[in-house]
C-alpha cells in the first residue's frame, strides 16, 4: 500500500514536489521555534553548569556578574564555605579592568582574578594552567592569543589602575603566560586573561578583601538546595542563587519569548496542515472515478481512508526530513547572527537541537499532517459510488 | 425451460433522483431475476434508467423502494461494510472507462481486490496470471495501465472483476469507449467466460450488443419494455 501512495504522488512529481518543499518550510519553523522556546533555557542550565558549580554568592542584585559591586570578606567566607563538608569546592572571583601595551597603545583586557583551587570560569586549552599562590602566572583566551600574538611562556606586561583621562597606570606587572584557556561565560570576541586572585587584588588596590562572586560546587551526594538555603543564613547581605533558582527567573524572563515561539510555531504547523489538506483534497477531487471504482469493487471504506492518510503521511514524512535538515542550517545562521550581540556570552545558544525536541516537532508534524488527511479521505471514502461513476462516465 | 437456481432477483425497484426542485423517476417498479449461467443484456436508450439499475443490482446504489437479493442475501438489509465485502468476494464489476489504477502494471491491478480480501501474495500473483492469460494479456502483465490500448485495458478490468470468483458479473457499457473491433473482441469474451459458467449482466445503448446475450431485456423510461422493437425477450437457456 505503501508502495501504491509513492507511485500516486509521483504522478504530479512537480506539485507534489513544491507541496513537500512547502511543508518543509512550515516544519523547519516549527522546528526552530521549539528548539527556540526551550533551547535558551537550557543552553544557559548548561552553561552555567559546565564546570559543576551549582551555586553563586554574589552582592544583591548583581548577577550575572558586575565588577563594580564587591561582596566584602569574600576571603573568609570562601574559606568557611570550603569548611563545610557538604562543599566540595568553592572560589571567589574578581573582575577588573586590565590592559596590555600593544604597539604605542593600551590594549583592554577583561581581567579575572581566580582561585585556581576552586575555579569555575575557564577551562584549559593548552599549556598549564594557574596554580594556588601563583603570583607571576597568567592565563590567557584564544582571541587575546590572536590579538597580542602570546604565547605559553612568554613573559608580558599587564597595567591596571589606569586612569583614562590622563591614561597613566597605577601598577604595572611582568607576568608568564602558563597557557590558553576557554572562558565559559565570556562574550564572543572578549579578551579575556585571568590571574590569581591576591594578585588581582593587589593590582586593584581598592579591591581589598572583596570579590565580584563566589562559586560553590556541592559534593555530588547533597542535595544543593538546603546547602544553598543555609548559605543565606550564613549571609544574609549576599545574594545566594542556586542553578535551579537562577534557571527559574532566566524561564520568568524568558516568558514572552516562548509565548512568540509557541505562536509561530502553531502557525507553520497550521501552514503545513493546510498544505496537506488542500493537496489532498485536489488529489482526491482529481481521482473520484478511481475512488469509486475502488469502492465498487469492494474496497472498504476504511481502505480509502487509509490510502489517503498514507499520502498524506508520506508527504509529510518527506516534507519532514527535507524541514529538519532546513530547521538545522537556519537555526545556525539565525544563532550565529543573535549569539554575536554584544556582551552575551558566546557559549549560550538560542537554538539547541536537542534530539528530543527535534522529535516533538517531527511528531507534531507527522501527527498534524496524517490529521490533515482526515477531512479529504473521509470525503472521499463517503462519496456516493454510483453517482461518481454516473458523473465520470458522462 | 431453466431449472438453474436464481442468483440475482430484483423485485418492484424504484428509484428517482432530484433534480433541483423537480423529482426524476429513473426506475418505475422494475422487477428482474437472473438465474445461475444467465447472459444478460440491459439495453434501452439513454435516460432509460439502464445503469441506474446496474448500479442498484451491484449495491452500488439504493433503491427507494423494492428488493434485491443476491444469492438469497437482501443488499438493503446489509450494513457498508458487508455489501463491500459482498461485492468484493461475490461480484465483479466491469466499467465503460475501465478506471484501472495507472500507477499499478495490470498484473498490480488484477491483484488489487484479491490483496483487499486478504489472498496471500504469491496466490495472488499465480492467479493474476493465470486471468490475464485467460483474458489474452499475459504478455501484458507487467506493463503499466497507461501503457495499454483501450481493449488491453479493458480486458485488464475483465480480469480483475474475475480475481476472486464471483457469482455474478455486472457491466456497465464495456464496449462504449472501444471501437467496434475491440467491442466485438470483448464481446466474444463474454461469450466465452458465459461458456465457462460465469452469470453475466451486461448494460449497453446498443441493442445488436445485448442480442448477443442469452437474454436481452429492453427498458424505457425506467420500466421494462414488453415489446422492444418487435422483439421478445430471449429465453434463458
Amino acid at each position: 500500500m505503501i508502495l501504491v501512495a509513492a507511485k500516486n504522488l509521483a504522478r504530479h512529481r512537480v506539485r507534489n514536489a513544491l507541496a513537500i518543499l512547502g511543508i518543509a518550510v512550515a516544519a523547519a519553523l516549527l522546528l526552530d521555534m521549539v528548539m527556540l522556546a526551550g533551547g535558551m533555557e537550557r543552553s544557559f542550565e548548561r552553561m552555567l553548569l559546565s564546570r559543576g558549580y551549582q551555586i553563586r554568592l554574589a552582592p544583591k542584585g548583581t548577577l550575572p556578574f558586575d565588577t563594580e559591586a564587591t561582596l566584602p570578606g569574600a576571603a573568609a567566607l570562601s574559606a568557611r564555605l570550603r569548611a563545610d563538608p557538604r562543599v566540595r569546592a568553592a572560589g571567589a572571583v574578581l573582575g577588573g579592568a586590565l590592559f596590555t601595551v600593544s604597539g604605542d597603545s593600551l590594549l583592554p583586557l577583561a581581567g579575572l582574578g581566580v582561585e585556581p583551587e576552586g575555579q569555575g570560569l575557564y577551562e584549559l586549552d593548552r599549556g598549564a594552567d594557574l596554580v594556588p599562590g601563583d603570583t607571576t602566572g597568567i592565563v590567557i583566551s584564544a582571541t587575546v592569543a590572536a590579538a597580542t600574538g602570546w604565547r605559553s611562556g612568554d613573559t608580558v606586561r599587564i597595567i591596571s589602575g589606569t586612569d583614562p583621562q590622563i591614561a597613566r597606570a597605577s601598577s604595572e606587572r611582568r607576568l608568564v603566560v602558563r597557557g590558553v584557556v576557554h572562558w565559559l561565560y565570556a562574550a564572543r570576541g572578549q579578551r579575556t586573561v585571568g590571574i590569581a586572585l591576591p594578585l588581582m587584588r593587589r593590582l586593584n588596590r581598592a579591591a581589598g578583601d572583596r570579590a565580584s562572586m563566589i562559586m560553590v560546587k556541592v559534593t555530588r551526594d547533597q542535595d544543593v538546595e538546603p546547602v544553598a538555603s543555609d548559605i543565606r543564613r550564613l549571609a544574609p547581605a549576599v545574594e545566594v542563587n542556586s542553578v535551579t533558582t537562577l534557571v527559574a527567573r532566566f524561564r520568568t524572563r524568558l516568558t514572552y519569548f516562548r509565548q512568540l515561539s509557541l505562536i509561530l510555531g502553531t502557525i507553520s504547523l497550521f501552514v503545513g496542515i493546510l498544505l496537506v489538506t488542500t493537496l489532498l483534497t485536489i488529489t482526491v477531487n482529481e481521482r473520484r472515478g478511481e475512488i469509486a471504482t475502488l469502492r465498487a469493487i469492494g474496497v472498504s471504506r476504511g481502505g480509502i481512508v487509509r490510502r489517503v492518510l498514507l499520502e498524506g503521511a508520506l508527504l509529510t514524512l518527506a516534507g519532514n526530513v527535507i524541514g529538519l535538515l532546513l530547521g538545522l542550517a537556519t537555526a545556525r545562521y539565525l544563532d550565529g547572527i543573535l549569539t554575536s550581540f554584544p556582551g552575551l556570552p558566546a557559549a549560550i545558544s538560542f537554538f539547541v537541537p536537542e534530539r528530543g525536541a527535534v522529535l516533538r516537532a517531527a511528531a507534531a508534524l507527522l501527527v498534524a499532517g496524517s490529521i490533515a488527511g482526515a477531512w479529504p479521505a473521509w470525503r472521499a471514502a463517503r462519496a456516493p459510488i454510483a453517482a461518481t461513476l454516473r458523473e465520470e462516465a458522462t | 425451460m431453466n431449472a438453474a437456481p436464481v442468483l440475482l432477483e430484483a423485485h418492484d425497484l424504484v428509484k428517482a433522483f432530484r433534480l433541483g426542485t423537480r423529482s426524476v423517476r429513473a426506475l418505475g417498479g422494475v422487477s428482474v431475476a437472473v438465474r445461475q449461467g444467465e447472459y444478460v443484456g440491459i439495453s434501452g436508450p439513454s435516460g432509460s434508467g439502464k445503469s441506474t439499475l446496474l448500479h442498484i443490482l451491484g449495491g452500488l446504489d439504493a433503491q427507494d423502494s423494492g428488493t434485491v437479493s443476491l444469492e438469497g442475501v437482501a443488499l438493503d438489509r446489509l450494513t457498508d461494510s458487508a455489501l463491500t465485502r459482498l461485492r468484493l468476494l461475490r461480484m465483479g464489476f466491469i466499467f465503460q472507462r475501465f478506471h484501472l489504477l495507472p500507477v499499478l502494471t495490470s498484473l498490480e491491478n488484477v491483484e488489487l481486490p484479491m490483496a483487499e480480501a486478504g489472498v496471500g501474495r504469491a496466490e495472488r500473483q499465480e492467479r493474476a496470471r493465470e486471468l490475464l492469460r485467460y483474458v489474452g494479456l499475459s504478455e501484458r502483465a507487467d506493463h503499466r495501465a497507461t501503457q495499454l490500448s483501450g481493449g488491453e485495458m479493458q480486458r485488464v478490468a475483465i480480469a480483475r472483476a474475475l480475481a476472486n470468483r464471483p457469482a455474478l458479473l455486472l457491466a456497465d457499457e464495456p464496449t462504449g469507449e472501444l471501437d467496434l473491433s475491440t467491442g466485438r473482441q470483448i464481446l466474444e469474451l463474454f461469450r466465452r467466460m458465459n461458456d465457462d459458467g460465469m452469470t453475466l449482466v451486461v448494460v449497453t445503448h446498443d441493442e445488436h450488443l445485448a442480442r448477443e446475450a442469452g437474454r436481452s431485456i429492453h427498458l424505457l423510461d425506467g420500466r421494462i419494455d414488453p415489446v422492444p422493437n418487435a422483439q421478445s425477450p430471449v429465453p434463458a437457456r
